[in-house]
């Protein structure tokens, strides 16, 4: 099993925000986690990377357990997180963001010819390449932030809300840019408040309701069921 | 008063402000990374400067010369200091930060007190001595050669932060600690080897000063206030913010002795300070 999630239980102080969350993700599969907000997408990620623990429950990569784990150990191991908001390093030029990608040892000997890669993939950031980070648009910034995290050579990307503040040409282009990964066979775990153009472009997803799984399937029978269309679509 | 006496306080004051910023760069870093004050910073100074004292005595190498042992000591200090005491309330809230760091503070000022007494001790062993005249105005050598250091240090920590993977790594660090651990910083083993590399810095400013102060229990008090309020100054501006609010202090100094009681010197540097809060809250640099 590429990532498993058995009965996750996390809370912030007393309160409980997951239920028993469970799901997998299999190897160049992209998965989608859709809910509302508060639905406890974003703790699902972050518990993953290690920045919350879970009061009980295991997560499993590539058959190792990695619960409990600090942030760093479980980014070495290979998934990266585009935390929600982006989260760049503001006062560093767009270079050092993206070297800091690469700050694994693993990645860390190959970051130049990934940097080119990169710059490829996302020309914009080439030309901005000496700019503050905090000086570059939001659509910009977004693609940085993703940038960033191809620059681990991750083998699990996980993707918080990346069209959030977005103008929606931008959505478009980060969606594009994410089709793109997804077709030279990167792993995927997305996050989305976008339930259709998260469940459109997803092989599988997942409903998130109060903090519990409530349904799941493939992203096109999904897009059909009843109850998605009347609560997320508005259709 | 003359114009010539304005002056040469012109140059000394000078020449101290570049102590001044070495002296706040440990401190300014390791606030800059970690977010947390080090009220016991004055008292590290203090430490470091009777280091040198009984270095330089029991192996008769010039104060100036003991920096080869003062400064890695200080980072392996600095290390033992993070893992005893800062660690412990890193992440707690700033009350106790403050509670500890001012624990350290008094722990070290005693201890002082107790074990080395109040007389100043000053050094025996000396190179950097006398002065050279440039027109009408004495340069003293040890005052000169502290300057130098201070600037190269303060280049080379400016390179390093810059220039290389460890310095990119601590500006991301300080930049989003969270951001930075999901991309596979060891948060903790940075914030331990900045606390070193501040104290490192510390201690090699401490034994430039001791050739020409000397140290007592006491002396701390002064070095502590000058760097919070450097920090506060230039701080969010980065090293030459750092640079630039030592000067500012050094030279505000030299100019009051010229016209006032030399007593008052630190009163002034806290007037300019509480002006400079009026008209630029944020500091000289502020960006945030």
């Amino acid at each position: 099993m590429f990532l498993e999630v058995s009965n996750l239980n996390v809370y912030y102080g007393m309160v409980q925000v997951l239920w028993d969350v469970s799901f997998k993700v299999e190897e160049r599969e992209m998965v989608t986690i859709i809910g509302s907000n508060g639905a406890g997408k974003t703790t699902t990620l972050l518990t993953i990377s290690g920045v919350l623990k879970p009061k009980s429950g295991k997560i499993f990569f590539k058959n190792e357990e990695i619960t409990n784990l600090p942030s760093h150990e479980i980014s070495k191991r290979g998934i990266s997180l585009v935390p929600e908001g982006r989260r760049l390093f503001p006062n560093l030029t767009v270079t050092e963001n993206l070297l800091m990608g690469a700050y694994n040892q693993r990645a860390r000997e190959q970051r130049f010819e990934t940097l080119k890669e990169v710059f490829e993939l996302f020309p914009r950031l080439e030309e901005r390449k000496k700019q503050v980070a905090r000086t570059l648009s939001g659509g910009e910034a977004q693609m940085l932030a993703i940038a960033r995290s191809l620059m681990s050579k991750p083998s699990l990307l996980m993707l918080d809300e990346p069209s959030l503040g977005l103008a929606p040409v931008l959505v478009e282009e980060v969606f594009e840019a994410i089709k793109n990964l997804k077709e030279r066979g990167t792993t995927i775990l997305l996050v989305e408040q976008n339930v259709a153009k998260g469940l459109e472009i997803a092989d599988r997803g997942y409903i998130l309701e109060n903090g519990k799984i409530t349904l799941e399937g493939r992203g096109k029978d999904l897009l059909k069921s009843e109850k998605v269309r009347k609560a997320y679509l508005a259709i | 008063m003359s114009l010539e006496l304005f002056i040469q306080n012109l140059i000394n004051g000078t020449l101290l402000g570049f102590v001044y910023s070495l002296v706040a760069l440990g401190l300014a870093l390791q606030f800059g990374v970690m977010d947390i004050i080090n009220f016991g910073h004055g008292e590290f100074v203090m430490v470091a400067m009777y280091l040198t004292f009984w270095i330089s005595l029991f192996l008769a190498i010039p104060g100036s010369a003991t920096v080869v042992l003062t400064a890695p000591i200080f980072f392996v200090f600095g290390i033992i200091i993070y893992k005893l005491v800062i660690d412990k309330v890193i992440e707690a809230q700033p009350l106790s930060q403050i509670a500890v760091t001012i624990g350290l503070l008094i722990l070290l000022r005693n201890f002082a007190l107790a074990a080395w007494h109040a007389e100043p001790k000053g050094l025996q062993y000396q190179v950097l001595v006398g002065g050279f005249k440039v027109g009408d105005y004495v340069i003293s050598i040890s005052r000169l050669a502290t300057a130098i250091v201070s600037l190269v240090v303060l280049i080379v920590l400016h390179l390093i932060l810059t220039k290389t993977y460890f310095g990119i790594a601590i500006r991301a660090t300080s930049d989003d600690k969270v951001a930075a651990a999901l991309l596979g910083v060891n948060v903790k083993k940075m914030y331990t080897l900045v606390f070193g590399l501040g104290c490192a810095i510390i201690a090699i400013a401490a034994s430039f000063i001791m050739t020409f102060q000397q140290v007592e229990p006491m002396s701390g008090m002064t070095w502590g206030l000058l760097s919070w309020v450097i920090v506060a100054m230039g701080g969010l501006g980065g090293l030459s913010g750092v640079l630039a609010a030592g000067l500012i202090v050094g030279i505000a100094q030299g100019i009051e002795i010229t016209f006032w009681d030399p007593r008052a010197s630190l009163a002034i540097v806290y007037l300019l300070f509480i002006l400079l809060l009026w008209f630029k809250p944020k500091g000289l640099f502020g960006k945030r």
